[in-house]
């Protein structure tokens, strides 16, 4: 009787605690969802005290014309370039240091990992004159040089990852097809990358979520005219102009696509965060 | 490793000597299967070569030379260049507002780690707990994961408003009456309620620590926790059922199974929270910049900002050499420290 008390007991403590911690950790969401969708009068008497009346959309629509229908399009096309590339070049790389052997294999692959470690300022002063020199510097090749930065810092993951899914497929797979008279391309692309796709799945979302999210390097390498929304963001946010409504507005555009992909693929994404911190 | 995997490619031992016809098959492939992997890895290895070693390499390169963002050092014109040697590292080192940076970034790197592994073990275990419920409170702490470091900032600025009218921390506080408290306990100096200009200091003696770097740390801390929840939940999901079950039978509660079954089964996925959130720690910029800049004054400026300001918001003096500077000595200390998980990474990928 006893046991069973002090059980009932528990479990109502460990369902009370979670479910606190869970709320409170969904306060801010709240304020800002709150604070996007109600006049700036209301938001300025306290978003908690809303009336359902008040709700309006109106935040989001001039956030919108604004400027941030702008950043947003650059934003889709930065991060959807850039997650093509990285993950084009780095599954193929992946599949090589997870399936075959060459010279300064181990060499490489060290330096590689380091982006997963080494700050991305170590890059980030002598880009621009580089981007100069490469003709990155203006107009539409702005795109591409960013996107080529985020493929050479996302490089560590993409083969830390995706080699990850690539070391997994079972060999005598691969061995069969080879032994019918398959090209290592061929294999590669009708045995090993169809094995993988649940796993480049995973990687190219982390990646779009990252990619996306980027301040850094947008602040720095693009121009007004390319700049992301996480970029356009930071410049809504002027503490002394009364704008948290269309601030508000922005935030919540910005974080809805990653978060969309999120709540779509949520498996995925979990499952590649998964392989990423707990293999290896 | 993946040498001995590929070794298997290779014909069988001579006791089963393979048919002539399957020989001759293989050996005109030979040649382009010796080139096959430097195909496969040229695409990625150029652009890290282009855009990331040689950037890093000019980086490190720069640094030993006095130049300004106007006129960027360069590789390929030794007439321009000003060679001071160690000087952009002895001013950098000398700098007082190099250490109270340094100083800032501390506080981040204990503080944030701490926060976030010991958060997300018990948040973790609860959910372990609520099976039921689990993955719906699991999906709320990842949730945050998804959003930006600058949108988290801008979402904790409305949170901390300084106005209890606007900001729900501070109503709540008005509630309980202790907005504006003016309080001293020993070396600690609290004052709840403007939480981004100067919500208290710890009086060390050598250094005081401003506590607006603790209303920085926690929107980080709310954006980064997912990932420990995830690699926490995932790490639980090893334990086995059958000793949690044996210890329910000898007795034990719940508080007694978590801190000898759960915590010591959870080692790993432990320790790759803690270093990959001290990377995240030493590498902060989006959260200060956006919400104060570094300010006010210097209290929250941290080593990533001050780097970035020194190269970028600086453009006619001659800072770009101490800029790289403090990126070196960032990276240094990154891969110095990071080091044995690094090894430990390879040596795991190569076993």
């Amino acid at each position: 009787m006893t046991a069973v008390g002090r059980s009932r007991w528990m479990t109502f403590l460990l369902y009370g605690s979670i479910t606190v911690l869970a709320v409170v950790w969904l306060v801010p969401m709240l304020s800002a969802l709150a604070t996007a969708t109600l006049p700036l009068s209301q938001t300025r008497a306290g978003w908690w005290n809303l009336s359902p009346a008040d709700l309006t959309f109106g935040n989001f629509a001039r956030a919108w014309d604004q400027g941030l229908s702008r950043y947003a399009v650059n934003s889709f096309i930065i991060t959807i370039l850039a997650v093509v590339l990285t993950v084009s070049a780095g599954s193929l790389a992946a599949y090589a240091y997870a399936r075959m052997a060459f010279r300064l294999k181990a060499t490489t692959y060290f330096l590689l990992i380091t982006t997963m470690i080494v700050p991305v300022q170590i890059i980030l002063i002598p880009m621009l004159p580089w981007f100069r020199t490469l003709g990155l510097n203006a107009g539409p090749q702005e795109y591409l040089g960013i996107a080529l930065v985020h493929t050479a810092f996302g490089a560590g993951w993409a083969i830390f990852m995706l080699g990850a899914f690539f070391a997994q497929i079972p060999e005598d797979l691969l061995e069969a097809a080879r032994i019918d008279g398959a090209g290592w391309f061929d294999v590669f692309r009708r045995i090993a990358l169809p094995l993988a796709l649940p796993g480049i799945v995973s990687f190219a979302i982390i990646d779009f979520v990252f990619v996306w999210n980027d301040l850094l390097l947008a602040l720095t390498l693009l121009d007004r005219a390319h700049q992301p929304l996480t970029v356009g963001l930071a410049n809504l946010q002027t503490p002394h102009l009364a704008q948290e409504d269309l601030v508000a507005a922005g935030t919540i555009m910005a974080i809805l696509p990653p978060l969309v992909l999120f709540a779509a693929l949520n498996r995925f994404y979990v499952r590649g965060l998964f392989a990423g911190a707990t293999k290896g | 490793m993946a040498s001995r995997r590929t070794s298997t490619v290779a014909p069988p031992p001579p006791a089963t000597a393979p048919p002539a016809a399957w020989v001759a098959q293989r050996r005109p492939r030979s040649r382009a299967e010796r080139f096959a992997p430097y195909i496969f890895v040229a695409p990625l290895l150029a652009v890290f070569a282009a855009f990331y070693l040689w950037p890093a390499l000019v980086t490190v390169l720069s640094s030993f030379f006095r130049w300004g963002l106007l006129r960027p050092w360069s590789p390929v014109e030794p007439a321009r260049w000003r060679f001071v040697g160690l000087e952009n590292y002895t001013t950098t080192l000398t700098d007082p507002s190099f250490w109270n940076a340094v100083l800032n970034t501390a506080v981040w790197l204990v503080v944030f780690p701490l926060l976030v592994v010991g958060f997300s073990l018990l948040v973790s275990i609860l959910i372990w707990y609520t099976t039921r419920a689990g993955t719906v409170f699991r999906t709320v702490f990842i949730l945050p994961m998804t959003i930006s470091l600058d949108a988290a900032g801008i979402i904790w600025s409305f949170i901390y408003n300084a106005d209890p009218q606007i900001g729900v921390l501070n109503a709540a506080l008005d509630r309980l009456g202790i907005l504006g408290a003016d309080w001293r306990l020993g070396p600690l100096e609290l004052h709840p309620g403007s939480w981004l200009s100067n919500p208290g200091v710890l009086h060390l003696g050598f250094a005081d620590v401003r506590l607006t770097n603790l209303a920085l740390v926690i929107p980080a801390f709310w954006a980064f926790t997912g990932f420990g929840v995830i690699t926490i939940t995932a790490g639980l999901t090893a334990v086995p059922y059958e000793l949690v079950e044996a210890a329910k039978v000898d007795g034990a509660n719940a508080w007694q199974t978590a801190r000898h079954i759960l915590v010591p089964a959870l080692r790993r996925p432990l320790v790759v929270v803690g270093v990959v959130s001290v990377i995240f720690a030493l590498r902060t910029f989006d959260i200060v910049y956006v919400m104060t800049g570094g300010g006010p004054a210097q209290d929250t400026m941290v080593l990533a900002l001050l780097l970035w300001q020194q190269a970028f918001a600086f453009l006619d003096t001659p800072q770009g050499g101490q800029a790289t500077a403090i990126a070196v000595l960032m990276s240094a200390v990154l891969v110095a420290g990071s080091w044995p998980y690094l090894r430990q990474l390879l040596a795991g990928r190569s076993r």
